[in-house]
């Protein structure tokens, strides 16, 4: 690890963030299984698909927020960010009938703008970052609106001239039936980027740097302002690749919508062994927490049990991941 | 130590789940885990040998033992819901069926409805019936059901524009004709004013929605509309302007109208936005509005202090619940149009038996009715409107 840039600063691999790792694994194992022992026809390719597909929008949305909650920082707006994205680029298909991949690229763009616009509040005019994404969140739940006429939108369905947009983003449907889930393939990818961006690059380095110490980063010269926006813009990039691969599965876009959205993320970054304080976390952790909210999101009603107690079962495993996030740090010192 | 206390919390949250399961589960679910695997597996077939000493068997085909089907509403938002699920649970009583009453959190979360959908063909049910929110979010999994055979029965709204050969029959309100039927019981009593109108004095009536996009709300707005503005033709007035959202709009300018209908949509189906919008509406001075389901319905009441402030303003709700009940026997509502949720629910479960049995299936219209304060206790009317 090169210290020539952060000086006294070691970006934080401890021992106890790969235990923590292990520990949620098998927990997700675990409740795997469980499922597989009491649910009805859990066991099977068909609901691993299910599971893939559940997970696939708030797997991109987690990946993002990770970098910003290990900078410190927290936000609310991804869930309304990625519906809004969505919605502008159905709104540029459908409407202003622009060609759909430049949509998609407009999508992109919309979602880097809102994570500068939050980068920007929160690095350069000083706001808590809980306030200045509750704002964005609302902004974009009242832009989504505006941009739609309060009307649904619909993204291309397989029939349709551009069909290759479900195939590539979500699942692939042969027609000897196999189904491919190529939107969980673009997820493993993306996660293998965010991973390398995070703990292979001077970006991921500065992340842990500002999430740990931000004045001492600061003295030792590095530009926090720059450095932080770029988190929150990469996690706007995120959110819009959340918004395409939640259009890709399930087509219809509500105007206004996708309040609540971001707490499914968030949850998942701390279930999966994000520090509540910052200047740790892996990208690993929140995928492996956004894929036991899934299990617990399809495995629930294979027990026919309904999906409030699921909403009850993940609030109980995010108090529990925080008390063990807390109690570890308690004990470093 | 540190090992202990990981496993200890792992251990309570299984047991956490075991617990709720065991609350929570009816006690024939459970016990048949692993009875309906196998059953499900292999459902034509399984029960030859039980059908040969069952003899309530009045078809020749053999009916499956252990019939589960999934029943997915819109939510359970509304109370009307509630009443769905009533004759959803007496039909499958009847029958001896096991049926899930499902539906996500409000009727906008489509995400949700359509993991419960998948989590549900997964189960390898022997029918599915499914109220959708968007049919477009749920193609693939009805190529899924056709392909694997799978009855599904559509109902309250049912499925529009579904895969040819999926969805086997609808039990469902023919919702045009609802709305129709709620402009030509609020016409007598505008009629007047609606007849003295001009454009230098235009009169307004306002059309209340929770959304642009299900297809029952819609087309009751629509019914409405179509409806009213035959009649206020009839009563001699040719410039009708609809205005409010692009969806209905007529092309008639505002300015050269003397009858303005205002189409109010509400932001979400949160009965804030709702009352956000009637006030809106309200505010215009309207000589009558009307709303499409409870939800708008309940709205009016929210923003015009359970209908008192109302005042002149002729008002027609939709559906049901106590609230608005007490608001037509109050006289505050000129009265409401309902539909009929419990036969909803149990002619859905009851058409889906029926595909699973190997019986032919057809569309079940389960009608609308207007009900006042005059005829709410009649016996046709009182068992319809829920509370």
């Amino acid at each position: 690890m090169s210290n020539k840039e952060t000086g006294a600063i070691a970006v934080n691999k401890s021992p106890k963030k790969l235990s923590q790792q292990i520990y949620v694994f098998a927990a997700l194992i675990v409740i795997y299984i469980f499922f597989c022992i009491f649910g009805r026809n859990f066991f099977g390719y068909e609901t691993f698909l299910n599971i893939l597909n559940a997970s696939n929008y708030i797997g991109f949305a987690a990946i993002g927020v990770t970098f910003i909650i290990i900078t410190g920082g927290i936000d609310l707006s991804i869930g309304t960010v990625e519906m809004c994205t969505a919605m502008i680029g159905a709104v540029c298909f459908r409407k202003l009938e622009l060609p759909f991949w430049l949509a998609i690229a407009i999508v992109l763009v919309a979602g880097c703008l809102f994570g500068l616009f939050n980068g920007t509040l929160v690095a350069r005019f000083k706001l808590p970052p809980f306030i200045a994404t509750l704002g964005t969140m609302m902004i974009a739940i009242g832009i989504s609106s505006i941009v739609s006429n309060v009307q649904t939108l619909q993204y291309p369905a397989r029939t349709e001239a551009n069909g290759w947009f479900k195939d590539v983003f979500s699942v692939l449907r042969l027609d000897n039936g196999i189904n491919i889930p190529t939107g969980s393939i673009m997820l493993l990818v993306v996660l293998l980027l965010a991973h390398v961006l995070l703990t292979k690059t001077k970006f991921g380095r500065y992340v842990f740097a500002i999430g740990s110490n931000e004045e001492a980063a600061r003295l030792s010269g590095v530009n926090v302002s720059f450095w932080k926006t770029s988190a929150y813009v990469f996690s706007g990039f995120c959110t819009a690749l959340a918004g395409l691969s939640y259009a890709s599965t399930y087509t219809t876009i509500l105007p206004g919508s996708g309040s609540g959205n971001e707490l499914d993320a968030i949850a998942a970054c701390f279930i999966g062994g994000t520090s509540t304080t910052g200047g740790s976390g892996t990208v690993f952790g929140t995928i492996i927490g956004v894929f036991i909210m899934s299990c617990l999101r399809i495995g629930l009603p294979s027990m026919n049990l309904q999906p409030h107690y699921q909403k009850l079962l993940t609030g109980i495993v995010v108090i529990i991941a925080v008390m063990m996030d807390i109690s570890q740090q308690k004990k470093k010192g | 130590m540190k090992m202990k206390r990981i496993l200890s919390t792992l251990a309570l949250t299984l047991t956490l789940s075991v617990v709720l399961t065991a609350c929570a589960t009816a006690p024939t679910a459970t016990t048949t885990t692993a009875a309906a695997t196998t059953a499900a597996a292999t459902t034509k077939a399984a029960a030859t040998t039980a059908a040969a000493t069952t003899t309530a068997a009045e078809t020749t085909k053999a009916i499956p033992t252990n019939i589960y089907i999934p029943v997915i509403s819109k939510g359970l938002q509304h109370q009307f819901w509630q009443t769905v699920k009533k004759g959803a649970d007496a039909a499958a009583a009847k029958y001896g069926i096991t049926i899930t009453f499902e539906g996500p959190a409000s009727e906008s979360e489509i995400a949700a409805q359509v993991t419960m959908l998948d989590s549900a063909i997964a189960k390898k049910p022997n029918a599915i019936c499914l109220a959708a929110l968007s049919t477009d979010s749920v193609m693939d999994q009805l190529n899924a059901c056709l392909a694997a055979g799978i009855p599904v029965i559509g109902f309250d709204s049912g499925v529009p524009g579904a895969p040819a050969g999926s969805i086997y029959a609808n039990a469902s309100t023919d919702n045009k004709a609802a709305g129709a039927l709620a402009a030509t019981s609020m016409f007598p009593a505008i009629t007047d004013k609606v007849a003295a109108a001009t454009v230098a004095a235009p009169v307004r009536i306002a059309v209340i929605s929770q959304d642009a996009t299900s297809e029952s709300v819609g087309n009751r707005t629509v019914g409405f509309l179509e409806e009213m503005v035959k009649l206020v033709n009839g009563a001699g007035i040719k410039d009708v302007a609809i205005v409010g959202h692009d969806k209905y709009a007529n092309g008639v300018k505002e300015s050269a109208a003397a009858v303005v209908i205002d189409v109010g949509i509400s932001a979400t189906t949160s009965a804030t936005d709702i009352a956000s919008a009637v006030s809106a509406l309200l505010n215009k001075d309207p000589i009558a509005i009307y709303a499409s389901n409870e939800g708008a319905a309940n709205g009016i009441l929210d923003a015009s202090n359970e209908g008192a402030d109302l005042g002149k303003i002729v008002a027609v709700g939709f559906d049901a619940g106590i609230r608005q009940k007490t608001a037509v026997i109050a006289g505050y509502f000129l009265g409401s149009i309902t539909q009929d949720p419990y036969n909803i629910g149990y002619q859905a479960v009851e058409l889906a038996y029926k595909a699973v049995i190997g019986e032919a299936v057809a569309n079940v219209d389960t009608g609308a009715k207007f009900y006042t304060a005059a005829n709410i206790t009649d016996p046709s009317i009182k068992d319809l409107v829920y509370d």
